[in-house]
């Protein structure tokens, strides 16, 4: 049933690829293919046509960032209940970034020859999905960190306390997205870097790895904004990554 | 039709060379059923296609027309356990061949995207001649007579058989094109991840990478 | 670039209806006005600046010259008068100096005003007031939990402006 449909689909992409001068009657019928909800830019380029490694001319100026993370937080901000509200909706709002981020990047680094993931995994060109938390937790801290930020995070740690082995810690000085924010006094628990807790989310969700991740405020004399994301993977986890490490898997 | 005159890869030259000594264009034409699921198993995108190499028409001829359609799905969505296993003994996004349908002689590549996705292609080889005398007569009650009759298909010439390296390596290009296409899906802003891709432009990307490579 | 400790005595900030919305010193042995005080001499100076800026004198456009293109058409020939500088607005009171100090006015062009007192030895005024209005974009207005028009309790500009100035020193 579905056959002679194909067949005619394919049949008119062949005349448009072929030539752009083709006949009237077969533009016509190409026309009338298109669904009619489909509107296309002026100049034909849907998101198709663009590249997806073109970063170096696509910057972005970090004012304009800052305005519109500020403006994500005020929008946030709107009928929240309190702290924890806000920061969930701070997290909801970075989470879907985290699944659309992973592809990016693993796109990324598979079209490119010189391996931006080539920290976490030692076999060469192909980068592998992360199969275990530490891999995870390096690409977190090193390749995803760089994509968002343009440098590695400062620290990653494990939990050393022997009741919450699956909480694992990941450290930035000085987080981009907090540069301008200052928390007024009777919120200073508030972290807006919880955005960036739901980008973490958000990859190891995508990874597989059912996870809780919160930003917490660890101020230092020299780092003011200093930020810890604790990182908490579900007990389903934990256990696969017994079964994992049992098998060898890396 | 206008396929014939694509750049050759690999394979196409022993897929030609088997396709002349057997001299029948319509045996080595395989037939294709694409899908991608959700991480969650909502089908994404469907589509089904055919050989485009070597003088094919790009058409799917699946065996049991009538109930293709949701005979595929099912094979495709019966593969999944295996996927599920296959997912975390091996980290590579692209998993290779992982399940075989004897029934439907149905053989399913996997490819898994970093943030869950599954892209499943399903290959047929057609019919041989040789058994249409009794697999001629399609519907269910055929189906041990064809398994036996694929079974020697497979075996017989590399071309028809999904699993020979040249396959893979074609099957792998394709579903690298497919990923780059997905990524971009992705990136827009008014799309969320489970949602079905009804692009149009998204369609046509990957029945030109299967034309392409297929 | 003169680096006295003592080069900058205090910063005002008023906003565009003349509420003080920032006070802060950088000297010790100032004398010690009452928040009171402070809102007042904002109000004051925000209705002194109107003033000065109304009062900008004009000067009598040389008549006989009407075809030189800039001059006559920047001002109606009709008024024969025109400021110093027709292509500037009218910026009313720039600075004032006495010998104990040096008051700088800086107006955004949203109408913020920016009073910044120092030393009347002090150069490159201008220099610190750029500067100071570029941490109050940055860390002032890109600031999500600010309000536009309301008193600036930014602890990152505090942060960044004690620091700067420190530096100076």
């Amino acid at each position: 049933m579905a056959a002679p449909h194909r067949h005619a689909t394919m049949q008119s992409m062949s005349n448009g690829g072929i030539s752009s001068g083709s006949d009237r009657p077969q533009q016509h019928s190409q026309l009338s293919q298109q669904s009619p909800g489909l509107r296309v830019p002026s100049n034909r380029k849907t998101i198709y046509d663009r590249h997806l490694n073109r970063t170096r001319t696509a910057e972005l100026s970090r004012a304009s960032f800052a305005f519109l993370f500020g403006e994500m937080v005020t929008y946030a901000q709107r009928r929240v209940t309190g702290i924890q509200d806000l920061e969930k909706r701070l997290n909801e709002q970075g989470y879907p970034l985290g699944l659309r981020l992973l592809d990016l990047l693993f796109y990324r680094s598979t079209s490119t020859s010189s391996s931006a993931l080539s920290s976490s995994s030692t076999s060469s060109s192909p980068p592998n999905r992360p199969l275990r938390i530490i891999t995870l937790l390096h690409l977190i801290h090193g390749p995803l960190w760089r994509l968002l930020f343009g440098r590695a995070a400062d620290a990653l740690e494990h939990s050393v306390s022997p009741d919450t082995p699956n909480e694992y810690m990941i450290t930035d000085n000085d987080p981009m997205v907090n540069t301008y924010v200052s928390a007024p006094r009777d919120m200073s628990m508030l972290n807006c870097a919880a955005y960036v807790a739901g980008i973490i989310e958000g990859v190891c969700d995508g990874c597989g790895f059912e996870t809780k991740v919160s930003a917490h405020n660890q101020p230092t004399e020299l780092w003011p904004s200093r930020t810890v994301f604790l990182v908490r993977f579900g007990d389903p986890v934990m256990e696969r990554e017994k079964v994992l490490e049992r098998a060898g898997v890396k | 039709m206008g396929a014939t005159s694509k750049p050759a890869i690999l394979s196409s030259s022993a897929m030609f060379g088997s396709m002349s000594t057997l001299n029948n264009p319509n045996l080595l034409k395989m037939s294709y059923y694409f899908t991608i699921l959700s991480p969650t198993d909502t089908p994404l995108f469907n589509i089904a296609f055919g050989t485009s190499k070597g003088g094919g028409d790009g058409i799917a001829r699946f065996r049991f027309p009538e109930t293709a359609q949701y005979m595929n799905q099912f094979i495709i969505h019966s593969s999944l356990d295996i996927l599920e296993e296959a997912q975390w003994t091996n980290g590579g996004m692209y998993l290779k061949h992982i399940d075989t349908y004897p029934p439907a002689a149905a053989y399913i590549t996997a490819f898994l995207t970093p943030s869950g996705a599954r892209f499943l292609l399903l290959h047929q080889p057609p019919h041989l001649p040789s058994s249409t005398s009794t697999s001629g007569s399609i519907g269910s009650s055929s189906l041990l007579g064809t398994a036996g009759s694929t079974t020697r298909a497979s075996s017989s010439s590399i071309a028809a058989n999904p699993t020979s390296p040249q396959t893979e390596e074609a099957v792998r290009q394709f579903m690298n094109e497919v990923y780059e296409s997905y990524v971009k899906t992705a990136m827009s802003p008014f799309y969320k991840q489970g949602m079905e891709i009804k692009s149009p432009v998204f369609r046509s990307r990957i029945t030109a990478a299967g034309k392409k490579w297929l | 670039m003169p680096s006295n400790p003592r080069g900058v005595f205090s910063l005002i900030i008023i906003n565009k209806a003349g509420g003080l919305i920032y006070q802060r010193e950088f000297q010790s042995g100032l004398r010690n006005l009452s928040t009171n005080d402070y809102l007042v001499l904002a109000g004051t100076f925000h209705g002194v600046h109107a003033i000065t800026r109304s009062i900008t004198p004009k000067i009598p456009i040389a008549q006989p010259a009407p075809s030189t293109t800039s001059t006559g058409t920047a001002a109606p020939a009709a008024s024969g008068y025109s400021y110093p500088n027709p292509g500037v607005p009218v910026s009313g009171l720039d600075y004032l100096e006495t010998d104990k100090f040096r008051l700088t006015c800086f107006q955004t062009l949203t109408g913020t005003k920016f009073l910044l007192f120092t030393d009347p030895l002090t150069g490159g005024v201008d220099a610190i007031i750029q500067r100071i209005y570029e941490l109050y974009a940055d860390y002032v207005m890109k600031n999500p939990f600010y309000q536009i028009e309301m008193p600036v309790r930014c602890e990152a500009f505090d942060r960044h402006l004690g620091a700067w100035l420190r530096g100076r020193t």
